[in-house]
């Protein structure tokens, strides 16, 4: 059984922006809005949150950010999901259906 | 529109500070927030308001906490602390090696007054010598990405570390001085010994330090040393 790491919640917020990169490119407000609306508003991000996470993961070179100039001529940071990132994906969803499973187990209730 | 870059750098100075690159991208991300705020039919005011909070108390708190923690867990020690360390231990080579040269080598050349010209000599090198330590420590720094905030940390690491020892050691001493019945080092003697020590160990040096940082900092700049191709490289690094 794929062991359950110590940071799953952070790793569950990892997974979720790899997960949603993997579709495409997307910038910060972009992430936090898209989470939210995909689940309803369960999950947010902050910016204290958000930010961080994505510069951890782009030191971990998951994902990589660059500055690109919109139509309407602003610039924004946006994050593409790089090979290293699209490998984290798998294991990092094994560790959260473990996690699901394991506490399934112990309060008989069913996940989604 | 309000001037989101310039809201960011009034609300979060330190970030602004240790990372312009990451002003720019929170201030992207409030411009959105507020034009989607328009979007959904919300006054202007209200729509300021509701996104400026999010830069604000208790949030504001957070974000440079875990902004800090990030960076300080990885940045700061790559673009701070490891080339400050490089640069201590370059300057602390030099300083008591060429302080050992300069007064056996002088002693034998000039005997009679080797003594007289060593500690001159030795103390003039030793700080232009430290300049060089201390415009190694800002290119390291540069070259890990460090802001200017960095690279004068990096720069400045040998003098800070020895005021941080001699304040350590006047602290300890003054308390020594206060509790232990006929302490040697008299109250009377405190400042005078602290201010030479200052002088000579943290403030002197760190001025040719910052003399180095700031000459490395200017040929760095140099149009000549900027070529087309450097200049791309650090603009996709920048994001300018």
């Amino acid at each position: 059984m794929t062991s359950v790491n110590a940071q799953i919640k952070r790793g569950s917020a990892e997974l979720a922006v790899l997960t949603l990169l993997a579709k495409r490119p997307l910038h910060g407000y972009e992430i936090a809005k898209q989470i939210e609306a995909q689940t309803a508003g369960v999950l947010s991000f902050d910016m204290a949150s958000l930010y961080p996470m994505l510069y951890r993961l782009e030191r971990k070179r998951w994902v990589k950010a660059e500055w690109q100039t919109l139509p309407n001529g602003r610039r924004r940071r946006c994050y593409r999901l790089m090979p290293a990132g699209q490998k984290q994906i798998a294991p990092l969803r094994a560790e959260w259906r473990a996690f699901f499973q394991a506490l399934q187990t112990i309060t008989g209730f069913q996940n989604a | 529109m309000p001037n989101w870059k310039q809201i960011v750098r009034k609300n979060l100075r330190v970030l602004s500070a240790c990372s312009p690159e990451f002003t720019e991208e929170l201030a992207g991300h409030l411009e959105d927030s507020y034009e989607a705020s328009l979007r959904e039919g919300v006054p202007a005011e209200v729509a300021f308001h509701r996104t400026v909070s999010q830069i604000e108390g208790r949030r504001r708190i957070w974000l440079v906490l875990r902004f800090l923690q990030e960076d300080f867990v990885t940045g700061f020690i790559r673009k701070a602390a490891l080339p400050g360390l490089l640069t201590f231990a370059a300057s602390a080579f030099v300083s008591y090696a060429f302080l050992l040269l300069t007064y056996f080598h002088l002693k034998i050349i000039w005997p009679a007054n080797g003594q007289i010209l060593a500690l001159p000599l030795g103390v003039w090198c030793q700080l232009c010598l430290l300049s060089i330590c201390g415009a190694l420590g800002a290119i390291l720094s540069r070259r890990n990405g460090g802001s200017r905030l960095h690279r004068i940390a990096a720069a400045l690491f040998p003098s800070e570390i020895m005021g941080t020892a001699i304040l350590l050691v006047y602290c300890v001493g003054f308390a020594l001085s206060r509790f232990v019945p006929d302490y040697a080092w008299g109250a009377a003697n405190e400042w005078k010994l602290l201010e030479p020590g200052l002088l000579g160990f943290v403030i002197l040096p760190a001025a040719f330090l910052l003399l180095g940082a700031g000459v490395a900092e200017g040929v760095g700049n140099s149009p000549s040393r900027t070529s087309p191709q450097r200049t791309s490289a650090r603009s996709e690094y920048s994001g300018q």
